[in-house]
C-alpha cells in the first residue's frame, strides 16, 4: 500500500480549512470557530493513525515522500541529486512524537480559542497556517525546506500576538519578529554554508558525509567551520528554545499574545529550538558537540535557576509560567550536556512533557482570565472556592511541572538529573536547588491564585464549562500517561535515541 | 502474597471513585473509603499471616528504558513491608471510621475521603517498593497527600502557609534523598534494595561513597520525619484537621524517613559516619523537640513535638545498630500516638479549642475519651506494662550498647521531658476545675470512640510481641535470615530497665505536683527566659526567616534588576543596532548604479584575495 501521501495530506489539510473560511462572513462567530476546531482534527486523526501504524511494527519509512523540486546550476546531469532541492517529508520517532504532539495541542489550542474576542475569520487563518508551519518544521527531512516552514510559523505569529494580544501587543509582536528574524538569518547562514560545501540539504545525507571525510562533497569543511557552524546553530535555536540570555523576548510574548496562542507558542514552538539541536546539532556536529557537553550542562543549570529565582518574584502570574519555561528548558540542556542515553531521553521527555504541562497551565490561564479578568497574583486568591474543579486542574499542573512522580515532568527531570550527575555531578549538585526553588515559585503563585481567602468579587463565578473540559482532561491524561507509563515515548524514541548514540561515539 | 500489589489499589479507587462521583454521595462517601481500607486491612492481615510461614517474596517487571539499563517496578513482601501494611492499613482504617464522625457537616466531606484516599494508597505502595526509584516515587505522592491534607481548609491562611511550608520543607530532604539515590545508582547500577545490598556487602562501592549516599538519603529521611533542622513543618502541620495528623503526622507518614532507615538499613551499618550522623541527629530531635514539648499550649503542638521527638528516639535506635529498638518502636508509636491525636480530637470536638488553658476538669465529662488518652499517655510515658515501656527500654538498650554514653544521657532525659509533658497535658486538660463556659460538653459518638478503643487496646498489648519477660517474638522474626540487621534482641544491663521506670515515674510525680495537686508553682524554676525560648521554639522559624528566606528574596529582587537592566539593556543596544543598520542600508539606496557597481566590484575584488590567500579552504 502506497502510504507517501499521508505526510502531505497531515502537513498541508489546515489549508484547505483556511479555504473554507474564506468563504464565510466575517460576523458568523460560530460557524467560524467550528470550522476552525473542525480543520484541525484530520490532522490530529492522521497523526494518530501514522503512531498506530507505528506501534503495530511496521516502519515509518512507509510515509516518506520525496519529489524533485528545484535543481541548481547544471550538476543535474551529474548526479539528479547534487544542488537539488526535494520536496521531501519524513518521519522517525523523534518527530513523529513532535508531529503528534503538535497536532494534540493545536486541537485543544483551538478549542481554548473560544476565548477570542473579535475577527474570528483571521485569527483561525493565521492559526490554521500557524499549524502547518510547525507540522511542516518537524516532518521536512531537509534544510532548506525546513527553513521554509520554520519561517511559515513567524509571519502568522506576529499577527497573531499583534493584533489580537493584550496592552503591549505590537511591541511584543516586533521583539518576536525581530530575535526570531535574527535566529533564523543566522539558521539561514549555516543551511547555506552546508549547502554550497556539500550540495545536498538533506538531513541525514548531511549528517553522513559531514562526518565521513572520503565522502563527495564540493569542498571540504575544517573543524574550525564546523565549530563555527555549530556555534551559529547554538545561537539560531538558543534563541527559540531560549537560552540565557537570549530570552526577554519570550516573556512579552508569553504575556501579551492570547493564551490560546501561547499555548501553542510555549508548547510547541519554543521546542523547534531543542528539536534543531539535537537533529542538527547533534545530527550533523556530533563530533564537536560532544565537546560542548560542560557549556551546555552549565547553560542548563543557568537557565534552570535563574528562570526559578525570577520566576518566584513575578507578580503576574503568566510572568510566573514564563520564567517557569525559561528553567524547564534549562532541564533540555542539562539533559543535552550529559551527552548519555539518560540526559538525551530526559530532554527529549522533557521537550514533550514541558509542551503538554505548559499547554495545560496557559489554557487554564484563559479559564481564569475569562472570569476574573486579571492573571495579576494579589488581585487573585480563594478561587478554589468559586472553582474547585479548574482550581484543583491548576493545583494538579503545578504539581506535574515540579516533577511530583506519577506525572510526565517526573521522569524527564529525572532522566535528566540522572545523567547528568554520572558526567557532572558538581554542576548537577547545583542544578538540583532548581528542584527546590520549582517547588517554591510554584506553590507561591498556585496557592496564592485558589488558597487563602476569597476575593468577594469571585464569588458568583462558575467553574469549568463542557467544552472546557476537553482540553484539560486530555492534557491531564497524556501527563499521567507519562508519567505512570514511560515506555509510551521511550518506545519510538529508541531508534533516533540509538541513532544519535552511534554518532556521539557512545 | 502474589496478590499484595492488590492492597494499595484498594484506596486508589476510593480516591478515583470518590474525586468523580463523591459529590452524589455526600457523607455516605465515608462508607466507601470504610469499606476499600478494610478490604486493604483484611488483605494486609492475610498477607502477614502468610509471611509467617513462607520466605519473601518479590516480583518486578520493566518499567522504563535507558539505553541498556532497565529500570523496573514491583513489590516486594518481607517482614518489615508486611508489618508496616498492617500498621498503615490498620491506622488508616480507623481514621477512615473516626472521620466519620469528627467531620460530620463538613461541605467538603467526600474530597476529604478522597485525598485520604489518595494518601493511604501512596503509603502502602511505598511500603511494598522493592527498589529505591519507586519508593522515591511513592515517597513524594504521600508528600502530596499530606500536603493537600494539611490544606484542606484551604481558605483560612495558616493551613495555606503550612500546607506550603510542609511541602517545600520536606522536598529540601527529598533533594538529598534523590541525589543519594542516582550517586548510588551510578555506583550499583541499579535501584534495587537487593542489589545495592550485594554490592555494599561485596566491596564494590568505595567508603567515601557509601558514607556519602547514606547521608544524603538520610537527609530526606530528616525531612519526612521532621528530624531537626528541618522538623519545624510538622508542628504546623496540625493546621490540617485532627484525624489527617492522627494518620499522616504521627503514625504513617512521618514514620516513612524512619522505615526509610530501616529499609536500606545494611547500606547504614556499612559506614559508621553516617550510623553516627543518625544517632546524633536523633538524640538531639528527641530532646530538643521534648523540650520544647514542655512549655506548649496548644494541644495539638504538644502532641506534635512528642511525635518528632517520638521519631527522634526511632532514629537514635537504628543510628545505634539498633534495628529491632527502632522498628519496634515504630509500632507502639503509632498506635498511642494515634490513639492521643484521636482522643485529643475528640477533646477538641467537645470543647472548640485547642488551648489547653481553657481546659479542665474534662474527665468527669468525657468518660470514654478519659480514660482512653490516660491509656496512650501511659504509654508514651514508658510506664511499666504498657507497650511503649517496653520499645523504649529496647532503644535505651540499644543506646547503651551503641556505645554513646551521652546519647544516652540524652535519651533518658528526654524520656523525662516526655513523661513530663504528657502528664501535664493530662492533667491540664481533664483535672482540675472545669470551666463554666463549657457546659454543652458531649462525649463524642460512637463512630468516634470506637477506633480509640482499638487502639488503646493495642497501645497496651502491642509491647508484649517483643519483651525480655515473655520472649522476643517481633525481634527474632524481623532479623529472620538477614545478617544484615543485628540481633533479634540485645540483653543490655538489669539496671536501665529499672532507670527507664524511675525517671518516667518521676517525671510523672513532678507533673503531679505542678499541675494536679498543685503544690509547687508553675514556673518554680523561675527561669522566664528560658521558658521564653522554648515557648518561642528556639526561634528556629525566625532564624530561617531571617536567612533563607531573606537571602532567597534577596538574590531573586537582584536577579531581577539584572533581568530588567542589564539583559534587557542588552536587548535594547540590539534593537539600536538593527535599527542603525537598516537606515545605514537604506542611505546605501541612493539610486546611483555607479555608486552600486563600485561597490559589488570593491566586494568581488575582497573576496578573491581572501580566496586566493586561503586557497579555498577555511
Amino acid at each position: 500500500m502506497d502510504l507517501s501521501y499521508v505526510l502531505t495530506l497531515l502537513v498541508f489539510f489546515p489549508v484547505l480549512g483556511m479555504v473554507v473560511l474564506a468563504f464565510i462572513p466575517n460576523t458568523q462567530e460560530k460557524t467560524i470557530k467550528l470550522v476552525g476546531f473542525l480543520a484541525t482534527l484530520p490532522t490530529l486523526l492522521l497523526s494518530l493513525a501514522v503512531y498506530f501504524h507505528y506501534l503495530a511494527g511496521k516502519s515509518l519509512e512507509d510515509f516518506s515522500v520525496m519529489k524533485h523540486w528545484i535543481q541548481f546550476g547544471g550538476f543535474g546531469e551529474m548526479d539528479k541529486n547534487f544542488f537539488a532541492v526535494h520536496y521531501e517529508l519524513g518521519l522517525d520517532g523523534f518527530s513523529m512524537i513532535m508531529v503528534l504532539l503538535t497536532s494534540i495541542i493545536a486541537t485543544l489550542a483551538a478549542v481554548a480559542s473560544i476565548h477570542i474576542k473579535k475577527e474570528w475569520k483571521g485569527y483561525f487563518m493565521l492559526f490554521l497556517l500557524l499549524e502547518v508551519g510547525m507540522l511542516g518544521v518537524f516532518a521536512a527531512e531537509n534544510l532548506i525546506l525546513f527553513f521554509i516552514f520554520f519561517e511559515i510559523t513567524l509571519i502568522p505569529m506576529f499577527f497573531l500576538i499583534g493584533k489580537w494580544g493584550y496592552f503591549e501587543k505590537e511591541r511584543a509582536a516586533y521583539s518576536f519578529l525581530i530575535y526570531n528574524g535574527l535566529g533564523s538569518a543566522v539558521l539561514l547562514i549555516v543551511i547555506m554554508v552546508l549547502f554550497a560545501r556539500t550540495g545536498t540539504s538533506n538531513i541525514d545525507v548531511l549528517a553522513q558525509i559531514v562526518n565521513n571525510p572520503d565522502q563527495q562533497m564540493m569542498a571540504p569543511i575544517s573543524d574550525t567551520m564546523k565549530f563555527g557552524l555549530l556555534f551559529a546553530l547554538l545561537v539560531a535555536f538558543g534563541v527559540k528554545l531560549p537560552i540565557f540570555p537570549l530570552h526577554t523576548w519570550m516573556l512579552r510574548v508569553h504575556v501579551q499574545a492570547p493564551p490560546s496562542i501561547v499555548m501553542l507558542h510555549s508548547g510547541i514552538l519554543l521546542k523547534i529550538g531543542a528539536f534543531g539541536l539535537i537533529r542538527f546539532g547533534m545530527g550533523i556536529f556530533p563530533e564537536q558537540f560532544k565537546t560542548l557537553g560542560l557549556l551546555l550542562a552549565i547553560l542548563g543549570v543557568i537557565n534552570l535557576l535563574y528562570g526559578a529565582f525570577l520566576a518566584f518574584v513575578q507578580k503576574d502570574f503568566k510572568m510566573v509560567l514564563a520564567y517557569s519555561s525559561i528553567s524547564h528548558m534549562g532541564i533540555v540542556l542539562i539533559g543535552l550536556g550529559a551527552m548519555n542515553e539518560a540526559g538525551i531521553q530526559g530532554a527529549i521527555f522533557q521537550v514533550v512533557s514541558h509542551g503538554l504541562i505548559s499547554a495545560l497551565l496557559f489554557f487554564l490561564v484563559s479559564v481564569f482570565y475569562e472570569r476574573t479578568d486579571t492573571t495579576l497574583l494579589e488581585n487573585l486568591g480563594g478561587i478554589a472556592k468559586g472553582m474547585p474543579i479548574a482550581a484543583g486542574f491548576l493545583l494538579a499542573g503545578a504539581m506535574a511541572s515540579l516533577g511530583l512522580p506519577g506525572m510526565s515532568g517526573f521522569v524527564s527531570e529525572f532522566m535528566a538529573f540522572l545523567g547528568l550527575f554520572e558526567e557532572m555531578p558538581w554542576v548537577a549538585a547545583v542544578g538540583a536547588i532548581g528542584i527546590i526553588m520549582t517547588a517554591v515559585y510554584l506553590l507561591r503563585a498556585v496557592l496564592g491564585i485558589t488558597f487563602g481567602k476569597s476575593h468577594r468579587e469571585f464569588t458568583g463565578i462558575t467553574d469549568l464549562r463542557k467544552v472546557e473540559w476537553v482540553p484539560v482532561i486530555t492534557l491531564m491524561a497524556l501527563i499521567v500517561l507519562i508519567g505512570v507509563y514511560p515506555s509510551v515515548l521511550s518506545e519510538p524514541l529508541k531508534t533516533t535515541l540509538d541513532a544519535i548514540m552511534l554518532g556521539l561515539g557512545g | 502474597m502474589e496478590n499484595a500489589w492488590i492492597i494499595p489499589l484498594f484506596p486508589l479507587l476510593s480516591f478515583l471513585f470518590l474525586l468523580l462521583f463523591g459529590k452524589r454521595f455526600k457523607e455516605s462517601s465515608a462508607y466507601v473509603g470504610m469499606l476499600l481500607t478494610f478490604a486493604s486491612l483484611v488483605y494486609s492481615l492475610l498477607v502477614l499471616f502468610e509471611r509467617f510461614s513462607s520466605p519473601t517474596y518479590k516480583q518486578e517487571g520493566v518499567w522504563l528504558t535507558i539505553g541498556d539499563v532497565q529500570l523496573t517496578a514491583g513489590f516486594e513482601v518481607n517482614q518489615l513491608n508486611a508489618l508496616m501494611l498492617v500498621i498503615v492499613s490498620l491506622v488508616s482504617f480507623l481514621v477512615h471510621t473516626y472521620s466519620k464522625g469528627y467531620m460530620h457537616g463538613e461541605e467538603r466531606f467526600p474530597v476529604f475521603y478522597a485525598y485520604l484516599g489518595l494518601f493511604t494508597f501512596a503509603m502502602l505502595g511505598l511500603v511494598l517498593s522493592p527498589n529505591l526509584l519507586q519508593t522515591y516515587f511513592f515517597w513524594e505522592l504521600v508528600g502530596v497527600g499530606s500536603f493537600l491534607l494539611i490544606g484542606f481548609y484551604f481558605y483560612k491562611d495558616e493551613a495555606k502557609a503550612a500546607a506550603k511550608k510542609a511541602f517545600i520543607m520536606t522536598r529540601i530532604g527529598d533533594v538529598g534523598l534523590l541525589i543519594g539515590m542516582i550517586l548510588l545508582f551510578w555506583q550499583v547500577g541499579s535501584f534495587e534494595y537487593d542489589a545495592i545490598f550485594a554490592a555494599v556487602a561485596a566491596g564494590e562501592v568505595a567508603q567515601g561513597m557509601i558514607t556519602l549516599t547514606a547521608i544524603l538519603i538520610f537527609i530526606g529521611a530528616v525531612g519526612k520525619s521532621g528530624q531537626f533542622p528541618l522538623h519545624t513543618w510538622l508542628p504546623d502541620a496540625m493546621e490540617g484537621p485532627t484525624p489527617v495528623s492522627a494518620l499522616i503526622h504521627a503514625a504513617t507518614m512521618v514514620a516513612a524517613g524512619v522505615y526509610l532507615v530501616a529499609a536500606l538499613f545494611p547500606l547504614f551499618t556499612a559506614s559508621d559516619v553516617a550510623l553516627t550522623t543518625i544517632a546524633v541527629i536523633g538524640a538531639i530531635t528527641a530532646i530538643f523537640a521534648a523540650s520544647i514539648g514542655l512549655v506548649q499550649t496548644d494541644i495539638k503542638r504538644v502532641l506534635a513535638y512528642s511525635t518528632v521527638s517520638q521519631l527522634g528516639y526511632m532514629m537514635l535506635a537504628l543510628g545505634s545498630a539498633g534495628y529491632v529498638a527502632g522498628v519496634f518502636h515504630l509500632m507502639t508509636h503509632a498506635f498511642f500516638k494515634a490513639l492521643l491525636f484521636l482522643a485529643a480530637g475528640s477533646v477538641i470536638h467537645a470543647v472548640h479549642t485547642q488551648n489547653i488553658e481553657e481546659m479542665g476538669g474534662l474527665w468527669k465529662k468525657l468518660r470514654v475519651t478519659g480514660p482512653l488518652f490516660l491509656i496512650g499517655t501511659l504509654a508514651i510515658s514508658g510506664v511499666p506494662l504498657f507497650s511503649g515501656f517496653f520499645s523504649k527500654d529496647e532503644i535505651l538498650i540499644a543506646a547503651w550498647e551503641g556505645g554513646h554514653p551521652i546519647l544516652f544521657l540524652l535519651a533518658v532525659i528526654a524520656a523525662f521531658f516526655t513523661a513530663f509533658y504528657m502528664f501535664r497535658l493530662f492533667f491540664m486538660v481533664f483535672t482540675g476545675k472545669s470551666r463554666s463556659e463549657m457546659k454543652n460538653v458531649h462525649e463524642s459518638p460512637s463512630l468516634m470512640t470506637l477506633p480509640m478503643i482499638v487502639l488503646a487496646v493495642l497501645a497496651v498489648v502491642s509491647g508484649y510481641v517483643n519483651t525480655p519477660w515473655f520472649g522476643t517474638f517481633l525481634g527474632d522474626w524481623l532479623v529472620e535470615g538477614n545478617e544484615a540487621l543485628g540481633h533479634g534482641h540485645v540483653e543490655g544491663p538489669a539496671w536501665i530497665m529499672i532507670v527507664a521506670t524511675v525517671v518516667s515515674l518521676a517525671g510523672i510525680y513532678l507533673s503531679w505536683l505542678i499541675y494536679g495537686k498543685k503544690s509547687l508553682s508553675r514556673n518554680w524554676l523561675g527561669a522566664q527566659t528560658l521558658y521564653k525560648v522554648l515557648y518561642n521554639k528556639y526561634y528556629i522559624d525566625e532564624f530561617y526567616s531571617m536567612t533563607i528566606v531573606k537571602v532567597t528574596k534577596g538574590f531573586s529582587h537582584f536577579l531581577r534588576y539584572i533581568d530588567t537592566y542589564l539583559v534587557e539593556g542588552i536587548v535594547l543596544g540590539v534593537t539600536a543596532f538593527v535599527q542603525t543598520l537598516g537606515r545605514l542600508g537604506a542611505k546605501l539606496q541612493t539610486g546611483q548604479v555607479q555608486t552600486y557597481s563600485a561597490v559589488a566590484f570593491i566586494g568581488l575584488a575582497i573576496l578573491m584575495v581572501i580566496f586566493a590567500l586561503t586557497g579555498g579552504y577555511l
